[in-house]
């Protein structure tokens, strides 16, 4: 009951910021839009018939601007919205520490835990409605410029199965809202959701940059996050098992890492 | 008289430096109780171990008969603490601050009507009830944190320097609220502030390097030391301490 209305007061103050309207709605579906438009603005690659190119640069510079296509946009601009959820939550629990208003509810009867579900479901409750409104905007967007909608059945599929990203990004957000100030906390996730957007191929096809960038990006949760959504809008069932299990595992790892750290600071912070 | 607070060799130490050193109080219920000293006294971490926020090193407390090692989660339904720091949820308007700790202490519906309406009504936040929290004056904020730490129905609250901060006629305004709020509850008050212990306590302990020097009514601590202001009675008292 507690974590619930502490849950209550978190939408409130995270509705009642106009800034998190621009990031965590805005931005994405901007992206979206920007994004398609500069690859219907780039000519496509015309080989004349006879001219020797190797089939490996061929395949490269069509996987160069196929991430720009929009059955492959819309998956990996979902995550990246959940990034700037990463980031409210993280100035969200930053700017209680800071302001004093943990300390008091350090005084009250409640525990720990309820404080993880009271970060954790208005975040989630954004996230979810983020990537609806993001995958609608695809969808109006495949039908204006492919005349063509995604698959309606792959797609709904697609909706319940960014719930292991949805948990990774709020965990990361606990995380470094417990260890950062407010002052801190923006500058460090700006920095992280660059590196995200980079590691996890959201504007580039990491798979066509060599083995050792795959070998990279693969030692990190974001490359599996954006790849199990791609396939799954895709309807490549097989494609998405292991992206989605490394991707589920991480999730825990942090979540239960956030968790246990906050109990721990607010121990220290006794 | 029942008593709401008995300290027996209190100690909080943090690494090599002890904040609070052995320290012995009584508190008796509908009291207010200033703590008073400079800054680093201790007053502050003793407020802390009485409201769960740090675990005493030592000793022995007991807050309404409750022991502070084995009951602190029925103690803290009992008692609540309005920080040095405003403790506000910004974006909350006032009315929603208040639901929003009565809340979280599990306050039935019924009782926090009643006490909401005793709230605005005494300390005048009606006016602002619909009102941004963050959108009001220091002074304002002020009154809506001990307003938060009221609306729980606590038997015990700890103000730690309410005034800290506030401009002349925004203090005399709390201090105002405060003895209005004598007779509901027992108040635990820290300050630096010798004009706000003799306005508003009843009894006054003076801190100095985590030890209680002296106890007693601010006619009786002048007495103690042969002064005739409360000031000149704490400098004594304290400058006793640091010869």
């Amino acid at each position: 009951m507690r974590s619930l209305v502490f849950c209550s007061r978190n939408i409130k103050e995270l509705l009642r910021n106009p800034l998190s309207y621009v990031f965590c709605l805005g931005l994405p579906l901007v992206m979206l839009v920007v994004m398609t438009l500069i690859n219907s603005s780039i000519p496509k690659p015309e080989i004349p018939s006879g001219v020797g190119i190797p089939a490996e640069a061929s395949a490269s510079a069509a996987a160069a601007t196929r991430v720009f296509e929009i059955d492959m946009l819309t998956p990996a601009i979902a995550v990246f919205g959940l990034t700037f959820i990463m980031l409210f939550c993280c100035i969200s629990v930053s700017s209680d520490r800071t302001s004093a208003f943990l300390t008091r509810l350090y005084a009250s009867p409640m525990k720990s835990t309820e404080f993880i579900i009271g970060y954790t479901l208005p975040f989630a409750i954004v996230a979810g409605a983020q990537i609806v409104i993001t995958y609608i905007t695809g969808e109006i967007i495949s039908l204006i410029v492919n005349g063509e909608s995604f698959n309606i059945g792959y797609m709904l599929l697609s909706l319940p199965l960014f719930i292991p990203s949805v948990i990774m990004f709020i965990g990361l957000g606990v995380f470094f809202g417990t260890l950062l100030n407010d002052k801190a906390a923006p500058g460090v996730c700006s920095a992280f959701i660059t590196a995200a957007a980079i590691l996890g191929g959201i504007w580039m096809d990491i798979d066509a940059m060599g083995d050792g960038w795959v070998a990279v990006c693969s030692c990190l949760p974001f490359y599996h996050s954006v790849k199990y959504v791609r396939c799954a809008l895709a309807g490549d069932f097989g494609g998405m098992v292991l992206p989605i299990l490394i991707c589920t595992a991480f999730a825990l790892v942090i979540f239960v890492a956030s968790a246990l750290l906050f109990a721990h600071k607010a121990k220290a912070d006794k | 008289m029942n008593k709401a607070i008995e300290l027996k060799g209190l100690t909080k130490t943090f690494g090599s430096k002890t904040a609070v050193d052995h320290i012995d109080l009584t508190v008796n219920e509908g009291e207010i109780f200033g703590l008073l000293g400079v800054n680093g006294a201790g007053k502050t971490t003793t407020i802390r171990m009485l409201t769960g926020l740090s675990v005493p090193t030592e000793g022995e407390a007991k807050i309404m008969g409750l022991d502070l090692k084995n009951d602190i989660d029925k103690i803290k339904l009992l008692v609540n603490v309005s920080t040095q720091e405003t403790a506000i949820a910004g974006n909350l308007t006032v009315e929603e601050n208040l639901r929003f700790i009565a809340g979280i202490y599990g306050v039935e519906k019924k009782d926090l009507e009643a006490r909401l309406e005793d709230i605005f009504d005494s300390l005048e936040l009606g006016e602002v009830k619909s009102q941004r929290s963050k959108t009001l004056s220091g002074g304002w904020q002020r009154r809506l944190s001990i307003a938060m730490a009221l609306i729980t129905g606590p038997k015990l609250i700890f103000l730690d320097e309410p005034t800290l901060g506030l401009d002349v006629l925004a203090r005399r305004e709390l201090w105002r609220f405060v003895k209005k709020l004598k007779s509901k509850v027992t108040i635990v008050l820290t300050t630096h502030y010798l004009d706000e212990v003799e306005a508003l306590c009843d009894t006054i302990a003076i801190m100095a390097k985590g030890h209680v020097l002296a106890v007693g009514n601010a006619d009786e601590l002048k007495k103690s030391v042969n002064k005739d202001s409360l000031e000149d009675a704490f400098v004594e008292i304290v400058g006793g301490e640091k010869k």
